[in-house]
């Protein structure tokens, strides 16, 4: 572990006005971002360990059974919720303002109404999970936060739209680079998702069917048209950034954003195959899911172009490592999620474990190393500080790898060798819940190896704020040690070649 | 109900208008014109093309 080391990176006089110009950006927007981010993380480890203790009770029912507020029907939503919306919507938020800032290259507008806005928001989450806790969730699923805490919620979003077309508008670059495409897109998206959700749901504008389709059209989108556009957005700005090379095609990355824009909200009827639904809504799901392939395989194939001769840098970049992980898990968890969407399918699969481990190979496989990434990348910046110890982050890495396959394969192989089960009605219920059990203790394991991972994340993210690390006179990781003296040593030679020409120099 | 359908709807149509009025003023702005010039706009002097910006601490080579 590195202790308070206070490091000179003197910068050419040359080089000054851009990085200045970063460095106002980035110093103007640090107290909102890392905020935004830190609460997040610890949303990331609440809902870890309520994951863990619903984990636990599928394998060992009796397993604090004498609380009835720790009850599966309880936990269960507060798992989810806390885990979508306090880290997901903390860090994809945090995100969204940070890079649409540096993009725009402008300050961080609204930023006392931004951080009262974080505020709000915390408080309605913890709000919303004792509100659950208490025996006061909703009963939609993704939508269980009882009605008094959404006011919460949806208040401090409004600061965050307007900070964002506030920037957008005011923007200091000719160009709109392909993350701000998302950017702008999901502030435009998600107020419409959850506010007509609630209407049709909670609110009762639309009962029975209509309800169900409206809490499907909601639950599949709030992952894809709110975390999706936040995750692609980090990837195309990630991945370039720090290789150092433009993305392969923008007219892909435009067609990508596009087509993702116009397919996937016809998708989440696909949840209700086989429920009491006309055929032509399901229709239009499965024909919705099969349709994103076009998406897919655009963004796929843009973020794999990139990267191709740069695969080495897996080796050296921690950024690099999540944001490629993060983009992998994209493309793999989305062909499985469009061919899920199938009929036949669907005929093993649905009402299994299956669906379970898809949800979190798109979440732990694809959004949330997108968010560590942009974390592992801002940080440093934001706070003029390194990171102390190289350790804890492959321990990060390693335990979020290793812990997300282990989990959506134990989940997968259950799923499907319990949909088959189930198809056979000669097999007893009671065996194949049985034949699931080992799965559900891997499942376990894979939550632990999860855990440890975020505890690692989080001794590294704390000894940055409390800084126990080396600190900067300016922002780190701009470029390389050697590379700096590179620059220096340039100079100190044209400073004496232009003595020596005719005493201009110096 | 009813006023929750005109807020549904009003509401959409509101966010459908925007939008449809931010492609407008992104076309009339150039948005579109140059897409390769935006896809390197990113980088600059000072990070330009070709560098490296991530490293493990203390790995920098």
């Amino acid at each position: 572990m590195i202790q308070n080391q206070i490091v000179q990176n003197p910068i050419p006089e040359a080089l000054r006005p851009e990085l200045e110009a970063r460095i106002e950006v980035d110093t103007y927007s640090r107290p909102v971002i890392v905020l935004y981010w830190s609460t997040s993380l610890f949303w990331l480890t609440f809902a870890t360990l309520a994951g863990l203790i619903s984990s636990v009770k599928l394998h060992s029912p009796g397993f604090l059974g004498g609380m009835e507020w720790l009850t599966f029907g309880r936990i269960r939503p507060v798992h989810w919720d806390t885990a979508i919306y306090g880290f997901g919507g903390l860090a994809a938020s945090g995100t969204l303002l940070w890079l649409q800032a540096r993009l725009c290259q402008i300050r961080l507008p609204f930023r006392e109404l931004l951080l009262v806005g974080c505020v709000i928001y915390n408080l309605g989450i913890a709000v919303g999970v004792v509100g659950i806790l208490m025996g006061q969730s909703t009963g939609v699923e993704t939508l269980e936060f009882p009605l008094y805490a959404i006011p919460f919620l949806v208040i401090p979003y409004v600061f965050i739209v307007i900070a964002n077309f506030n920037m957008y508008w005011r923007k200091a670059t000719k160009h709109t680079y392909v993350s701000q495409w998302y950017l702008m897109a999901v502030t435009v998206w998600f107020p419409i998702l959850i506010l007509s959700a609630e209407a049709c749901t909670n609110f009762g504008a639309v009962d029975g069917v209509a309800q169900a389709i409206a809490n499907w059209w909601y639950g599949h989108n709030v992952v894809g048209l709110f975390a999706t556009p936040t995750g692609i957005a980090a990837a195309y700005y990630l991945i370039p950034k720090v290789i150092g090379k433009p993305i392969h095609s923008y007219h892909l990355s435009l067609l990508g954003f596009w087509s993702n824009a116009i397919f996937y909200n016809w998708a989440g009827t696909h949840h209700l195959t086989g429920g009491p639904l006309p055929a032509w809504t399901i229709t239009l799901g499965v024909v919705g899911s099969l349709m994103m392939f076009i998406p897919v395989i655009t963004i796929g194939i843009n973020h794999h172009m990139t990267m191709l001769g740069s695969f080495h840098y897996l080796k050296t970049s921690p950024t690099l490592r999540f944001a490629v992980m993060g983009s992998m898990c994209y493309t793999l968890s989305s062909f499985q999620g469009s061919l899920e969407a199938l009929r036949s399918h669907q005929e093993v699969t649905h009402f299994t474990h299956y669906t379970i481990g898809h949800v979190h190979f798109g979440m732990y496989g694809f959004f949330a190393p997108l968010m560590f990434a942009m974390m592992y990348y801002a940080m440093p910046r934001l706070t003029n500080q390194e990171w102390s110890s190289a350790r804890l982050i492959r321990i990060h890495f390693w335990c979020t790898l290793v812990g997300m396959l282990l989990y959506v394969l134990a989940m997968c192989f259950a799923g499907i060798r319990q949909g088959l089960m189930m198809n056979d009605p000669s097999i007893p219920f009671l065996n194949i819940v049985k034949f699931t059990v080992p799965c559900l203790m891997l499942r376990t394991l894979a939550g632990l190896i999860l855990l440890t991972g975020t505890i690692a994340f989080l001794i590294n993210f704390s000894r940055m704020l409390t800084r126990h690390t080396f600190t900067y006179s300016t922002p780190t990781l701009f470029t390389s040690n050697r590379r700096w003296e590179d620059i220096l040593e340039k100079e100190r030679e044209l400073t004496s070649k232009q003595i020596l020409d005719g005493g201009q120099g110096a | 109900m009813f006023f929750v359908f005109v807020f549904i709807w009003s509401f959409a149509l509101f966010a459908g208008v925007t939008m449809v009025w931010l492609l407008a003023w992104a076309i009339r702005r150039g948005e579109f014109q140059n897409p390769r010039e935006a896809a390197k706009m990113i980088f600059d002097e000072e990070e330009p093309i070709g560098r490296i910006t991530d490293h493990f601490p203390g790995e920098r080579s």
